[in-house]
């Protein structure tokens, strides 16, 4: 997980220096790209732990996926949150 | 004690010479070592007195007092009646006194008992004064035995206390030496007075005749012998009374220098003459006394009265043979025989004397007169002298105030001489100065004049002179108009040149399809305005970045707008802190909205952007510009870029629209 959000935010940056339009979309893109890892990493550790301890059971599997997916909107929100605030700070 | 003991030494020259000599050379060794014995033995003196035979130093206490030891001994020792009590022991015999001294105290605090009464008290306290000054005195004679200090003090200051002190020191010593207590006593019994009086070297050895004969006589003779100095002193001190005038008047050394002479010939006589005249008597009264006593001693008193005008040698030779004569008479025994022609030579010789003497008071009676004579004439000749001298300094002094006169007038004529050629000198300086002056006036009036001369001239120069420089002036103003018009030219020149170089970079501009650099145009424009400070500033205007990369024409930039309005139109939407959920609902809101047309009126992000879309479309830069800038947050933020590129072909339209102005007002100007 830390080494794809480490990743993500270079080529934003690099994207986001040419063109101010695609500032949005970029934030976007890694958002969404984000999540889908990060709920498929969670998935899997959930698959991985409903065979081992669950008796492959369905639910650790969703809830690990639920909380690659959380994880992924919260780090959203903030990005999103961090350049609202940098907008402030510019104006 | 030590101390006391030599004087008593030196005292008594009459004591043994061994036992001083002992006691000298004790004293002796005790000074000298200064060892402990001697001072230890004083201290130890207590206990072991007895045994020690240092008992040398008492003994020479006694010897000390001559006069009162004799008579206390038998006193005292009655008195202390103790001392037969303790006497076998022989102990300090200063103790013994202590010891008595200290009964009796009790008895007299019981007498007061009995009685009361004034004189019973005042007898009680005599006696009890007595009493202790008993007791402190015999305390005070026992310890000086013992501390030698003490025994000092004592002796020095307590009356009697030297003599009880010896007396106890004495009884101690015969205690221990009878038989020398003995010897003492037999010689201190001798009578000491006699022999001071015989003792001493006599002049005579053999004879030890009747004194009272010999001393008679002496007595006599030496009277005699001082009457006949006296007078020979007087004429002595006649002499030097001479003396000293003689030494004033110089006049007359002759007369006055015989007197001294026969005088000092006196003096030196009579001395032997005395002397031979005693020493010869003294045997003759001898010899007469021996054979016939009392017989011839009127013969020999005849000599003293030669004695009195023995003075002259003549007469003392008379005398001399007269008395040789008289002895040999008197060896004779023929006194009986020549005594009478012997009295009558006697006589002659009083009378031959006399003469003599007679003859002298004459002479000397003469001696006066002349030395009067000649005080007198020395007087005279000093008073003249003195009368001589004064009149020569009378004399002098006139002679000097003569000169003093003489000299004072010549320094004053040279001092007038002197002042008059100072004047002299004045009054030709004061000449010279005002001619000075007259000469420096003239000059000044010459020159004056010259001035005012050129003044004139000088006018009348310029007068002429002022006509030529205005042809000059106006000459200069031509050739100013000259240049001037070549300016004008060269202007008109380069505003042209400068119209050129502007258009040149407008068409390049205009004509590319593309964003392309127009810096060469840019340069050659700075080139040709050559430092215009308003051309300068307007290229300074430009971005670096418009005319190294370029500028983005119209249509791009309305393309451009169109794909911005799109993404701006998503986030129209946003709150002010917005979140994902937030993003994503305008995201999907913002399709919903109605798109309007043409200038539409609002504040909100789609009617800003339907204006700028139109005023893009009419070509109208500056006003899309102007409402785009009024989007803010995320829409701004998302058309920062496109905000860019439009302000930087606004700033480069402006820059040439301002280069063009000022091109088109230099035209005007050179026109």
């Amino acid at each position: 997980m830390p080494e794809t959000s480490t990743t993500s935010p270079t080529p934003s940056r690099a994207v986001a220096r040419p063109v101010s339009e695609a500032l949005l979309n970029e934030k976007w893109d890694l958002c969404l790209s984000n999540a889908l890892i990060k709920s498929t990493l969670g998935l899997g550790f959930g698959v991985v732990f409903s065979v081992l301890l669950f008796k492959r059971r369905a639910w650790p599997a969703f809830v690990g996926a639920g909380f690659g997916a959380g994880r992924a909107y919260e780090e959203c929100n903030f990005s999103l949150k961090q350049a609202a605030k940098e907008i402030k700070k510019q104006a | 004690m030590l101390r006391t003991s030599i004087r008593s030494v030196r005292a008594l020259g009459s004591r043994p010479v061994t036992a001083a000599a002992g006691r000298q050379w004790q004293i002796a060794a005790a000074r000298r070592v200064t060892v402990s014995g001697q001072r230890s033995y004083a201290d130890n003196k207590k206990p072991s007195i007895a045994d020690s035979t240092p008992a040398v130093l008492p003994s020479s206490e006694t010897l000390t007092s001559p006069s009162t030891p004799p008579p206390p001994p038998p006193q005292t020792v009655p008195t202390s009646t103790i001392s037969p009590e303790e006497a076998p022991l022989t102990p300090p015999p200063a103790a013994p006194p202590a010891a008595p001294a200290t009964p009796p105290p009790p008895p007299p605090p019981s007498q007061p008992r009995r009685k009361g009464g004034f004189f019973r008290k005042l007898r009680n306290y005599f006696l009890t004064l007595t009493l202790l000054g008993a007791l402190g005195f015999g305390g005070g004679v026992w310890y000086s035995r013992i501390n030698d200090n003490f025994h000092d003090f004592f002796t020095e200051y307590i009356p009697y206390g030297e003599q009880a002190v010896l007396y106890l020191e004495e009884l101690d010593f015969r205690k221990r030496f009878p038989n020398a207590v003995n010897k003492v006593r037999a010689r201190d019994a001798g009578e000491q007075v006699k022999i001071p009086a015989q003792s001493g070297a006599s002049w005579r050895v053999a004879d030890s005749g009747e004194p009272a004969g010999r001393q008679s006589s002496a007595l006599s003779k030496v009277a005699a012998v001082k009457e006949a100095v006296k007078p020979k002193k007087e004429p002595v001190v006649e002499v030097k009374k001479e003396a000293a005038p003689k030494v004033v008047e110089a006049k007359e050394p002759a007369k006055v220098v015989p007197t001294p002479v026969v005088a000092e010939v006196k003096e030196v006589t009579p001395a032997p003459v005395a002397a031979a005249v005693s020493a010869p008597k003294k045997k003759p009264f001898k010899a007469p006394e021996v054979d016939e006593p009392s017989r011839w001693p009127p013969s020999s008193p005849i000599d003293p009265l030669a004695i009195q005008d023995a003075a002259e040698p003549v007469v003392q030779d008379l005398v001399r043979m007269l008395n040789d004569i008289i002895t040999v008479v008197n060896h004779d025994g023929a006194n009986d025989k020549y005594g009478a022609t012997i009295g009558k030579a006697k006589n002659e010789l009083n009378k031959v004397g006399r003469k003599i003497r007679d003859i002298k008071a004459a002479v000397e009676k003469d001696a006066a007169k002349q030395i009067k004579l000649r005080v007198d004439d020395f007087d005279r000749a000093a008073n003249e002298l003195v009368s001589r001298i004064e009149g020569a300094m009378s004399a002098q002094e006139t002679q000097w105030r003569h000169e003093f006169e003489a000299e004072m007038e010549r320094v004053k004529k040279s001092y007038d001489e002197k002042v008059k050629l100072i004047q002299d000198r004045e009054r030709k300086l004061g000449e010279e100065k005002a001619s000075n002056r007259l000469l420096e006036q003239a000059v000044e009036l010459q020159r004056q004049f010259a001035r005012d001369v050129k003044k004139h001239v000088e006018e009348e120069r310029d007068g002429r002179l002022s006509k030529l420089q205005d042809l000059a002036a106006a000459v200069i103003d031509l050739e100013k108009l000259t240049t001037g018009w070549n300016d004008v030219v060269d202007t008109n020149l380069r505003t042209q040149q400068l119209h050129v170089a502007v258009d040149a970079v407008r068409a390049s501009l205009e004509d590319s399809q593309h964003p392309r650099p127009f810096i060469k145009e840019l340069v050659a424009l700075k080139e040709i305005a050559s430092e215009d400070p308003v051309v300068d500033a307007a290229i300074a205007s430009i971005n670096p970045s418009a005319y190294q990369r370029g500028i983005s024409t119209s249509a791009e930039l309305v393309d451009r707008f169109r794909r911005v309005a799109t993404e701006v139109r998503k986030a129209s939407l946003l709150p002010e802190d917005a979140g994902v959920a937030s993003h994503a609902s305008s995201y999907v809101l913002s399709k919903l909205l109605f798109k309007k047309q043409g200038l539409a009126a609002g504040d909100d992000v789609e009617s800003i952007l339907t204006r700028t879309q139109t005023y893009l479309e009419e070509g109208d830069l500056d006003n899309a510009a102007r409402e785009m800038n009024g989007l803010s947050g995320w829409a701004k933020t998302l058309s920062r870029d496109w905000m860019g590129e439009v302000r930087k072909v606004l700033e480069v339209q402006q820059a040439l629209e301002v280069i063009q102005a000022e091109a088109r007002l230099q035209s005007l100007k050179v026109e």
